[in-house]
């Protein structure tokens, strides 16, 4: 088989121009379909409720986007008091657009000393704790968030309105986090004219998954005659639910893969095809010489598995690339969907790639040796 | 049949159709070729000498007669067995060479070894040898572009033998040489046949090519007219 590739590789190199021009159509279609791949994954990672999740976000009642909603802080202590509530924190956002935006700047004001045992996932990656603690006007900024602005510790940056020094860059698990910079809740509630006191959401933590549904509505419960009723949801379902626009958005991207995929499959066959005409004479000789049909064919697919391998890899290594220098976050009404490249889809266009060489090769591979080899040795 | 026949032929005919008109190459047409015999095919075109060496090297198959090589009945044989039996047993010497331009002359003389079960080593010794014995070991990293018509034309050779069949079939494998290129690779077929064994059926229209050979038959509207 070995000797196979090394042939077939050999044939590719013969037409220098073509291969490349093809491999480039490969690549350019394999780039499309790994971003649109991307982008789904990003947003099924974002929305997707796993058994784990045992987070509630409260808003106020029909006033999702963090510029309207208004609850008073001191909702905090009654959550607490619900059973089943494991943590509480308050939560001031700030976002330069509500609507849907592609360069989002988020800042999440929150109690600086609640912040480390509330999100143990956050990992300082430049900076410290200390140096966020100690300066009221201090932010902890997502390595996401820093990247695509430039930022180190110890930068200064404004963005709507509001000034902060960098105490620390951080990185979590958690896609949001890496896309937003913590404040301290007291200094963005004054920064930005909320007024002390007033938060925008509360996320809640209950002890488990199953809990979920029932902390959700105690809590909207106790609200609901209050001046700011609540509505309550799991973190992701509200995600889904707020992300709608997102979502027929990104769908709509599915049909842009679809149409990449079917481009790279009649490029690659279309090119094979010329090869195996080009070819007529020699491949009469192989067979002369005592390859076979099926041997003959493996050649022809193989050239048709390197092509949709070589200029896979070239673009879906593209895609990853871009994806994770560029840091792009899709963002509406206050959320943001980070556009993450992941291994898995990595894997996965890569399989697609390779099986569209091999697909795309079917025909080619059959027509090679579909004539009867004195025809095909005489032509 | 000759007890000692390496290729037994009898009544043997081949016909197509080319649109609606029945063409017949071949007509009862028998020949006995023993082991070991340089055999020459002189004729006209279009008299079947080239349909008779594709039929003998299983790369037709007849329409009817006994077409026999060393006791096979190649009549009988599927297309798929006729290319397995054609990669043991014959090397085919072509008239234009038909090297794959991409590949040296030790990549091309391998490519019938590449259907045999033998180590990288094992291939090699056999490329170098073959390579050797048609004077073109120096060669070996040469492409066809770089290589004379006589120089290709033993490069095909060394091809044609490297799996070390016992027959070999070439179609006018002097048609395209000068004559000392031509005498050259006629010397190395007459050696390839008294030394090496090698039964040897060639298609040529040239006398003096046909005068190496141990034996010519001269066919005529499908059938045999001569011998000498």
């Amino acid at each position: 088989m070995s000797q196979f590739i090394a042939l077939s590789l050999k044939s590719l190199s013969r037409n220098k121009l073509r291969t490349l021009l093809t491999l480039l159509g490969v690549a350019a279609g394999m780039f499309l379909y790994a971003a649109v791949e991307t982008m789904q994954h990003s947003l099924a990672v974002a929305t997707q409720a796993t058994a784990d999740d045992t987070t509630l976000v409260v808003y106020r009642e029909n006033r999702y986007c963090p510029s309207t909603s208004r609850l008073p802080e001191h909702y905090h202590s009654t959550i607490a008091s619900i059973p089943g509530v494991r943590e509480v924190i308050p939560i001031q956002i700030t976002v330069n657009n509500c609507g849907a935006s592609l360069d989002v700047i988020t800042f999440r004001g929150v109690p600086p000393e609640d912040l480390r045992d509330y999100n143990p996932d956050i990992r300082i990656v430049e900076g410290s704790w200390d140096a966020f603690s100690q300066r009221t006007d201090a932010a902890m900024v997502g390595k996401h968030f820093a990247r695509r602005r430039g930022l180190t510790a110890g930068d200064k940056f404004e963005a709507v309105g509001v000034n902060v020094n960098v105490a620390a860059i951080i990185e979590s698990d958690s896609a949001q986090d890496n896309n937003v910079a913590y404040v301290h809740l007291p200094f963005l509630q004054q920064a930005s004219r909320v007024g002390l006191g007033v938060v925008t959401q509360f996320n809640v933590k209950v002890d488990s998954a199953d809990q979920l549904e029932s902390v959700a509505a105690q809590i909207d419960l106790t609200f609901s005659s209050d001046q700011q009723p609540t509505d309550t949801r799991p973190e992701k379902a509200f995600f889904a639910e707020t992300a709608k626009q997102m979502i027929e958005l990104i769908a709509f991207t599915r049909w842009l893969g679809i149409g990449a995929v079917t481009a790279v499959l009649g490029l690659v066959a279309n090119a094979l095809l010329l090869i195996v005409r080009s070819r007529v004479k020699e491949t009469a000789i192989l067979q002369t010489i005592g390859f076979s049909r099926l041997q003959i064919s493996w050649l022809v697919v193989i050239e048709g598995l390197l092509l949709g391998l070589l200029g896979g890899l070239l673009g879906i290594a593209s895609a990853f690339a871009f994806f994770h220098f560029r840091s792009f976050t899709l963002g509406n009404e206050g959320l943001t969907l980070a556009l993450a490249p992941s291994v898995e889809v990595l894997l996965r266009a890569i399989g697609i790639a390779l099986a569209l060489g091999m697909l795309a090769s079917l025909y080619p591979a059959w027509k090679a040796t579909s004539k009867p080899l004195i025809q095909t040795l005489n032509a | 049949m000759s007890d000692s026949a390496y290729i037994h032929i009898q009544s043997l005919t081949k016909s197509y159709h080319k649109g609606k008109t029945l063409i017949t190459p071949l007509q009862d047409l028998s020949l006995d070729v023993p082991s070991g015999e340089f055999l020459a095919l002189m004729g006209p075109s279009g008299s079947g000498k080239t349909t008779l060496l594709n039929l003998i090297a299983g790369i037709d198959s007849p329409t009817s007669g006994l077409l026999q090589v060393q006791g096979r009945d190649l009549g009988g044989l599927s297309r798929a067995k006729l290319t397995r039996w054609r990669s043991d047993h014959v090397g085919y010497i072509f008239q234009l060479y038909h090297l794959i331009p991409i590949l040296t002359a030790y990549e091309n003389v391998e490519l019938p070894l590449l259907l045999q079960k033998l180590s990288k080593r094992e291939r090699r010794q056999r490329i170098l040898a073959a390579l050797d014995l048609v004077g073109l070991a120096d060669r070996a990293t040469h492409r066809p572009t770089e290589l004379s018509g006589g120089q290709e034309q033993r490069v095909a050779i060394a091809r044609a033998i490297v799996h070390d069949p016992g027959l070999l079939v070439a179609d006018e494998p002097t048609g395209d040489l000068d004559r000392e290129s031509a005498d050259s690779i006629l010397g190395l077929l007459d050696s390839l046949a008294n030394d090496h064994g090698k039964t040897i059926v060639m298609v040529t229209h040239d006398p003096k090519a046909a005068s190496a050979a141990h034996r010519t038959l001269h066919l005529e509207k499908g059938q045999l007219i001569s011998g000498s």
